[in-house]
C-alpha cells in the first residue's frame, strides 16, 4: 500500500495549481460570478496550453491519455482554486460520452477540439421538475426519416451559450438517445438564469429541432446506459473537486483562528472551535483516500460502481459541513458577500446538489450493497 | 499510489487467514465478546497464543537479536486485522508495549526474563496507567512509589485495569519524585500480579466482561524491576504508544459489524415485505457502508505514513482514524439497533433477538470505545494542535 503521488502526478498537481493560482484567483472567480458566459478566456486558454482539457482524451487524438486518479489530483486543485471553467461539462463529461459510444467520425470531429480547448461541448441533461434519474428524461425525440424531432426543454445547462454543440438526451422509442445537437440550429432558444454556485446555467427550449440520426452517440437506446457509466467517472472527479474546496475552505478559517483575538485569546484556543476543525480535517482527509480509492481501482480497470457514488456522497457532504462550521468560526463576516467565505459556502451546496444528489448517491449505493 | 498489499503482504494475509479458518475454535473466537475476544484470558484463549507463538507470528517486528524477524509492522498489523476479523486474541500488550519499551530501555536481565516468555506467549501482562485522578490526564498519576532499601513501596490505586483478573504480570507507571514536574516525576514498574499487598476489585461494565481496579498497599517492588530510568516513566509510555501504532486498534470488527449488519438487512422481513425494501433502510446501510469505506481509508493513511515515516510516528493519521473510526463504530450500533426497531431491546443471547441480540451488545460494549485509548476529545486536541497548527486549548 502506497498513497504517495508518482513523480509525474506530483508535477502535474504543482503545475495545476502554480497556474490555477495566478489565473483562477478570488478576483477572478468573483469576475465570473454574474458573467452569462461564465469563464475567462485567459484561464481556458491556459488550461488547453497545459494539457488539462484534453488530460482524459487519448493521445492518439489530441489528448494526453491520462487516467481518472491524474485528472482526481487536477480535480482537487479546480475544487481549491474555485475555477470558473466549463471543463467538467465538457473535458469530461462530453468527452467521456464520446469516447465511450461515439463513432469514430464524431470522435474525430470533436475530440482534439475539446482537448485545444477550441469546443465547448455540454449536457443537456435535466428538465423542469423531473428526477436525476433515467425516468427523468422526458424531452420528446420523434423519428422522422432519417432525422429525430426535438419538443421539449432541459434546464441547467452549464455554460451553453459557449457551446459548439450540446449533447441532448432525450426520449425515443428505443429508450433514451444521445443526440449532438448545434444550439445555433432552427427551433433552439437559450434563457440564463442563475445559480446558487454561480456556474452560468440556461433554460433550454426545443421546438421542433431536426437532428440527424447520424448525430445519435452510441446505437438506439443505448444513451442512459452510456450516460450512467461515464456519470460514474464524473462524480470522482467532483469528489475531488469538493475535497479541493473544503481543504482551502478550512485553511483560510484555521488561519483567521490564528490571528483573530476575542476574550484575549486567539479563536482556535477555543475548543468548541479547534474540535470543529479537527473534525473538519478528519472528514477532508478521509474523504480523499476515498476519493483516490476510487480512482485508482478505475484507473486499475476495475469496477467502482459503489465506490464512485459513495465519493460523490461522502466529501460532497463533508465540503457542505466544512464550510457550515467555518462560518460559524468566522461569525458575522461570513455573512457578508465581502468576505470569501460565501463563495465556498454556495458552492459546497450547489455542488451537493448537483450530478446526482445525496438521495440518488444513496440510492446508488444501498442497490449495489443491498440488491447484487 | 497504490491499494493493494504487495504480493508478499498478500500472501502473508492470504496464510494467516487460512490458518484461521482451519483453526477455528468458538471457545476461542466468539464475536458476541466484541472488543474483549482481543484478551487471552482463558486457558483455551491462551493455548491459542502458544499456537500463534509456534507459527512464529510474535514479536515479527523485533530485531533478530531478541528472536524477532526485524520486518515491517505492516505485517503485525495484517495479523491482528485478521485475528480480530474473526474475533479471535490478538497480538498485544506483550509483543507492543512491554516488549519494544524493554527492548529499548530494559536492563539485561528484564530483557532475558521477559523477551523469552513474550514470545512463547508463556506471560499475560496487564497494563496500569489509569487512575480516579489520571484519566484522560494520564500524565496526573498519583500512585506513590516511595524508594526504600533495595527498592520501591507502592501504595495507591489504579483504575481500569482490564486484564488484572487473570494477567502474569502487572506493568504499571508510578509517581517517584513528586517534586519534579508532573511528566517527570513517573517512572515504569514490573510487578506480579499476585504480589502481596496488591487486591484486584472487579468493576462490572454495561459491556459483556469486567474491568478492574487494583489497590496496591505495600507493594514492594525491587530496584531490578524498576523499567529504564527512574523519572522516564511517561517518556516511555508515550513512546511506547507511538511505537505500537500498527496495532493500536483494528478495523475488522467494525467492518465486520457493517457486514453482518447488512447480510441481515438482506434477508429480513417486517410485515411480510423485505426489509430492504424500506427507503429510511436503504439510506442508513449506504451511509454505513459509505463511513466504513472511509474509515478503511483513514487506516491505510495510517499504515503507510507509519511504514513511510522512517521513525516518526503518525500521531495525527492515528487520531484521525481513532476520532473516526471509533465515533462510526458506535453509529452502527445504534442505526442497527434503529433498523431492528422494538425487538433491538431483546437482550442479547437470546433467539427472539435479531441476530441473537449482536448490536443490542455491541450497543453496550461499543460505547466506551470513544472513551478508551484517548478520547475523542483528546484525539481532536491532538489534531487541532499537531495538524492544523491552532493553539493550545487547555
Amino acid at each position: 500500500m502506497d498513497l504517495d503521488f508518482s513523480e509525474e502526478q506530483q508535477m502535474i498537481v504543482d503545475m495545476t495549481r502554480g497556474m490555477l493560482e495566478e489565473h483562477s484567483t478570488v478576483e477572478v472567480v468573483r469576475e465570473m460570478e454574474d458573467d452569462p458566459k461564465g469563464y475567462p478566456d485567459g484561464l481556458w486558454k491556459q488550461m488547453s496550453e497545459l494539457g488539462l482539457n484534453g488530460l482524459l482524451i487519448p493521445e492518439a487524438l489530441g489528448g494526453g491519455g491520462q487516467t481518472l486518479l491524474e485528472a482526481a489530483l487536477v480535480y482537487e486543485e479546480l475544487g481549491r482554486a474555485m475555477a470558473p471553467v466549463p471543463h467538467f461539462v465538457s473535458c469530461v463529461m462530453s468527452a467521456g460520452l464520446l469516447m465511450e459510444a461515439g463513432s469514430e467520425a464524431q470522435q474525430e470531429e470533436w475530440l482534439p477540439q475539446i482537448a485545444n480547448g477550441d469546443a465547448i461541448l455540454t449536457p443537456a441533461w435535466l428538465e423542469p421538475h423531473r428526477s436525476f434519474g433515467e425516468a427523468g428524461i422526458a424531452l420528446d425525440a420523434k423519428p422522422d426519416g432519417d432525422d429525430y424531432v426535438l419538443s421539449g426543454v432541459k434546464r441547467s445547462v452549464a455554460y451553453a451559450s459557449s457551446a459548439s454543440r450540446l449533447i441532448v438526451l432525450a426520449r425515443s422509442a428505443e429508450g433514451v438517445e444521445l443526440l449532438l445537437v448545434d444550439p445555433n440550429a432552427d427551433g433552439v432558444k437559450l434563457s440564463f438564469y442563475m445559480s446558487q454556485g454561480r456556474e452560468p446555467h440556461y433554460r433550454i427550449e426545443f421546438k421542433g429541432v431536426r437532428v440527424p440520426a447520424s448525430d445519435r452517440i452510441g446505437a438506439a437506446g443505448s444513451g442512459w446506459k452510456t450516460f450512467d457509466k461515464v456519470m460514474h467517472d464524473g462524480i470522482v472527479l467532483l469528489a475531488a473537486q469538493a475535497t479541493g474546496g473544503a481543504e482551502r475552505c478550512l485553511a483560510e478559517t484555521v488561519e483567521y483562528a490564528n490571528e483573530r483575538v476575542q476574550f484575549d485569546k486567539p479563536l482556535g484556543a477555543f475548543q468548541s472551535l479547534a474540535h470543529y476543525m479537527a473534525d473538519a480535517s478528519t472528514r477532508i482527509d478521509g474523504g480523499r483516500v476515498l476519493v483516490h480509492e476510487a480512482a485508482w481501482n478505475r484507473a486499475a480497470g476495475r469496477s467502482i460502481s459503489r465506490f464512485a457514488p459513495m465519493a460523490k456522497l461522502f466529501c460532497c457532504e463533508t465540503y457542505r459541513e466544512t464550510t457550515r462550521v467555518c462560518a460559524q468560526i468566522w461569525g458575522g463576516v461570513a455573512f457578508t458577500i465581502e468576505y470569501d467565505q460565501q463563495m465556498f459556502f454556495r458552492r459546497a451546496k450547489h455542488l451537493q446538489l448537483s450530478w446526482w444528489d445525496t438521495p440518488y448517491l444513496e440510492e446508488l449505493v444501498a442497490a449495489d450493497v443491498l440488491d447484487s | 499510489m497504490n491499494f493493494d498489499f504487495s504480493p508478499e503482504e498478500q500472501k502473508f494475509a492470504d496464510e494467516v487467514e487460512q490458518w484461521l479458518v482451519e483453526n477455528h475454535d468458538p471457545e476461542v473466537m466468539d464475536h458476541h465478546r466484541e472488543n474483549f475476544s482481543q484478551l487471552a484470558d482463558t486457558p483455551e484463549r491462551r493455548a491459542f497464543m502458544k499456537k500463534l507463538a509456534a507459527q512464529n507470528w510474535l514479536g515479527m517486528s523485533w530485531p533478530k537479536e531478541y528472536g524477532g524477524q526485524a520486518i515491517e509492522g505492516v505485517y503485525e498489523f495484517i495479523l491482528n486485522e485478521a485475528l480480530s476479523k474473526h474475533a479471535a486474541p490478538q497480538i498485544g500488550k506483550g509483543v507492543g508495549i512491554i516488549g519494544k519499551t524493554l527492548i529499548r530501555h530494559g536492563s539485561e536481565k528484564l530483557k532475558q526474563e521477559f523477551l523469552p516468555k513474550i514470545l512463547n506467549a508463556d506471560v499475560e501482562f496487564a497494563v496500569g496507567y489509569s487512575e480516579p485522578e489520571a484519566g484522560s490526564d494520564a500524565a496526573n498519576m498519583q500512585l506513590k512509589a516511595e524508594k526504600v532499601e533495595g527498592g520501591y513501596k507502592l501504595n495507591g490505586q489504579k483504575m481500569w485495569t482490564t486484564s488484572a483478573h487473570f494477567a502474569d504480570w502487572y506493568w504499571v507507571g508510578a509517581r517517584t519524585d513528586p517534586d519534579k514536574p508532573k511528566h517527570d516525576g513517573l517512572s515504569l514498574f514490573l510487578i506480579p500480579m499476585d504480589h502481596p499487598g496488591l487486591e484486584v476489585q472487579s468493576l462490572p461494565t454495561i459491556g459483556k466482561d469486567t474491568t478492574n481496579q487494583v489497590f496496591f498497599n505495600d507493594v514492594f517492588v525491587p530496584d531490578d524491576y524498576l523499567v529504564g530510568k527512574r523519572g522516564r516513566g511517561f517518556h516511555m509510555i508515550s513512546e511506547a504508544l507511538d511505537l505500537e501504532r500498527f496495532t493500536m486498534f483494528t478495523l475488522s470488527p467494525i467492518a465486520d459489524r457493517t457486514r453482518v449488519l447488512v447480510d441481515w438487512v438482506k434477508d429480513a422481513k417486517r410485515d411480510d415485505a423485505p426489509l430492504k425494501d424500506d427507503p429510511n433502510v436503504r439510506r442508513t446501510i449506504a451511509q454505513i457502508v459509505t463511513d466504513t469505506a472511509v474509515a478503511k481509508g483513514l487506516s491505510t493513511r495510517f499504515v503507510c505514513a507509519a511504514m513511510a515515516a522512517g521513525g516518526k510516528p503518525p500521531t495525527i493519521q492515528s487520531s484521525q482514524y481513532k476520532l473516526f473510526t471509533t465515533t462510526l463504530s458506535q453509529r452502527v450500533c445504534k442505526d442497527a439497533l434503529d433498523i431492528s426497531g422494538h425487538e433491538g431491546t431483546i437482550m442479547e443471547g437470546q433467539d427472539e433477538a435479531p441476530l441473537r441480540g449482536r448490536f443490542e451488545g455491541a450497543y453496550r460494549a461499543t460505547m466506551n470505545e470513544t472513551v478508551g485509548g484517548g478520547s475523542s476529545e483528546i484525539q481532536k486536541n491532538i489534531i487541532a494542535r499537531r495538524h492544523l497548527g491552532l493553539p493550545k486549548n487547555f
